[in-house]
């Protein structure tokens, strides 16, 4: 009998949902109901209220250049309690779209200016600008391998996006490209880390096929808000889907 | 016609003849891609006697271009067509330059082409169309694709260059009602529920496409057919579903073989499954109202040859009843989840997925088709294949499918199928796992004439 309970906030689920992202919530409900605990999910978009305090994960993931211009309008309502979220380390993973609203700003293909919360020292350029010195007015788009340099993991995944995302020094790398180009093409890194906040461009979706970073992202997740009980050690022993 | 269009038809002509009656291959593309490299502008020189209907969106174009084919000839047009897989402009000029039209009953012949979206504007740009369908417009390879504005977007690039033709749409669909043309609008869509029964829904999360233009609030739906397609409204302004000439004003029965309904008091039958079929006749439907074809005529056209229906295939392998299906975006997969649900004997479920550029490179859409909801049906085993049987494998089983046989090789297909326990088999192929499995099952004599 599942006596503990995993609620997932799906951040614009129903506008930021455009690469399969959702994968991500049905890789952590299938290793969590592996060790009883019932996942719910509740998708929060324009116009809903998020409240902090009643999740435990979120995910955000990425959407198309139209309707993430309006999630961004609308983010701004939610900012604050979205970084009092992120600064008591609250688990986030924010996937391309909701990756980069989770920066400073971001400059769109058509040149406009998206403001995002500014929660992680991060921005993001368009495929046009000067500064891009890989893969100009193109598209980043293809298979993609990185080094997680925490923990030597290696994750799989696609990456398609036009923005080109720089992180600030003192952020941490989600990993190090070894092939594809990650954040920018040009600096080696993908994604970010951020207390428990994940930040990635990778599709695939990340979590289904990368089951070490899943189970660790739940361990995380469950550990905030059960603290007396070893999660990571309940989910080594189930079998990890990487590939 | 200047001489370098001259020889490039005769170069297509000549190709088209040696392909065709020669080595007995069906290809278009060939004989195009020369004349287009002999001439670019070559289908700009075609002799325009003829009126061009181009038939275009992500899912349905096919079985659409056929239904509308068919139904223009029982009204007595002499119509051209081009294959399934011949829609971009090699294709198409191929098609253009190699047909002939035959009658000569004093109406003017038809091309109806099934023109891929991105190729939409090259075409109508060379050929004034006379009228353009449009099935509906999904989230599709975005590794090719791109956004589904986007593709929207040069769709409208296409029919600007054509500010007489009709514009056929799907009224179910929000972004249609979007693009700034001044083109006639003419929109088909369903009506089979009665308002006493309108709920206040939202479209499913997996869906794209769910804003109104006018605030970009989400729009509410009085009912959905599937995906974002249904009577929709926003909840803040006047924004709402355009009027429909034509409708489906009553689904009757829909089975996995074939579905009847009415359309403005026409009661049809085709001989497919799945409700989003139903679109694609209502399509043709509209298309043949609109030349003045009578209902009898467009019922007789659709009921009087299963063959048309050919893109389910339904195959016997020893014994065992196959229905062979293409998949290749989240929508097109649901809605065969949706047919799949209207099954009402114990089946088994094949899906193979390979990766390759004309399946799509990115394999994370098989995360939003919604393979869970099989669990209300008789699915009885599931197997899993093709180059991603990785991806694939592990997405049924995160679905809750824990015991599956995998093949990662597709030469095993044939002894796949026999095992299954089942009598019915659903094969669920994307692009190139399709054309692998059709060269298995032929060279093994099951499906005739190659692949």
């Amino acid at each position: 009998m599942p006596q503990y309970t995993l609620n997932i906030a799906h951040l614009y689920g129903d506008l930021m949902n455009t690469y399969g992202d959702y994968g991500n919530i049905i890789a952590l409900r299938y290793y969590a109901e592996q060790i009883d605990v019932t996942v719910k999910t509740t998708v929060i978009s324009l116009d809903n209220t998020f409240k902090s305090a009643d999740f435990d994960f979120v995910l955000f993931g990425g959407g198309q250049d139209y309707e993430q211009t309006i999630v961004a309008k609308d983010l701004k309502s939610k900012a604050a309690e979205l970084q009092h979220y992120i600064e008591n380390d609250g688990t986030l993973l924010a996937i391309c779209g909701g990756f980069q609203l989770l920066g400073s700003h971001m400059i769109m293909a058509d040149g406009q200016r998206v403001d995002g919360i500014g929660a992680l020292d991060l921005y993001t350029i368009n495929m046009h600008d000067s500064q891009v010195k890989v893969a100009k007015d193109a598209r980043l788009t293809g298979n993609i391998v990185i080094k997680n340099n925490q923990t030597g993991e290696v994750y799989h995944g696609f990456e398609n996006h036009q923005g080109r995302t720089f992180i600030g020094d003192q952020e941490l790398a989600l990993g190090t490209v070894i092939s594809g180009n990650g954040n920018n093409g040009m600096d080696n890194h993908e994604g970010i880390i951020h207390r428990n906040v994940f930040g990635s461009y990778f599709h695939g979706p990340i979590l289904t096929r990368n089951g070490n970073l899943a189970k660790r992202i739940l361990a995380t997740s469950l550990s905030q808000k059960y603290p007396d009980i070893n999660w990571e050690d309940n989910l080594k022993q189930l079998p990890t889907e990487s590939f | 016609m200047g001489f370098k269009t001259t020889v490039a038809k005769l170069t297509a002509k000549s190709s088209y003849w040696l392909l065709h009656d020669i080595l007995k291959r069906g290809g278009t593309s060939l004989p195009g891609k020369l004349a287009v490299k002999i001439d670019p502008t070559i289908l700009k020189h075609i002799q325009q006697d003829f009126d061009l209907i181009v038939v275009t969106g992500t899912n349905g174009k096919t079985l659409t271009t056929a239904l509308i084919t068919r139904v223009l000839r029982a009204g007595d047009y002499d119509v051209i067509t081009n294959p399934s897989g011949s829609n971009m402009i090699q294709g198409i000029t191929g098609t253009l330059v190699t047909s002939k039209f035959k009658k000569n009953n004093g109406k003017r012949p038809i091309a109806v082409l099934e023109v891929d979206e991105a190729n939409v504007a090259l075409v109508a740009s060379a050929i004034q169309p006379k009228m353009f369908v449009l099935t509906n417009i999904f989230r599709d390879q975005l590794d090719r694709y791109g956004e589904i504005y986007t593709t929207y977007d040069k769709i409208v690039s296409g029919i600007k260059y054509a500010p007489d033709a009709k514009v056929l749409a799907n009224g179910d669909s929000p972004i249609f009602t979007r693009g700034d043309f001044k083109n006639p609008r003419i929109y088909f869509g369903f009506d089979h529920i009665q308002p006493q029964d309108y709920q206040s829904l939202t479209a499913p999360n997996n869906t794209d496409g769910i804003l109104s233009p006018t605030d970009n609030s989400v729009l509410n739906y009085d009912f959905i057919t599937y995906a974002n397609l249904g009577k929709y409204r926003s909840h803040t302004d006047h924004f709402a579903r355009p009027k429909l000439q034509y409708a489906v004003t009553s689904v009757d029965k829909l089975t996995p073989k074939y579905s009847e309904f009415t359309i403005d008091d026409t009661s049809l039958r085709i001989e497919i499954g799945g409700l989003y079929n139903i679109y694609n006749a209502l399509s043709a439907f509209a298309v043949g109202r609109e030349f003045n074809i009578a209902p009898e005529q467009i019922k007789s056209a659709f009921e009087s040859n299963a063959q048309i229906f050919g893109r389910q295939e339904a195959i016997n392998v020893d014994g065992k009843d196959v229905t062979i299906v293409l998949i290749k975006n989240p929508v097109g997969t649901n809605t065969v989840i949706d047919m799949m649900l209207t099954e009402p004997e114990p089946f088994s479920l094949m899906t193979l997925l390979n990766a390759n550029y004309a399946d799509g490179i990115d394999t994370s859409w098989i995360w939003d088709a919604e393979f869970e909801k099989l669990h209300t049906t008789k699915i009885t085993a599931v197997a899993t294949g093709g180059e991603r049987y990785k991806d694939i494998q592990v997405r049924l089983k995160m679905a809750g499918f824990k015991d599956q046989a995998v093949y990662q090789d597709l030469n095993q297909i044939v002894t796949a199928i026999q095992k299954m326990p089942t009598k019915k088999v659903y094969i669920a192929a994307t692009y190139t796992a399709m054309l692998q499995l059709r060269q298995q099952l032929s060279a093994a004599g099951y499906i005739k004439g190659g692949f």
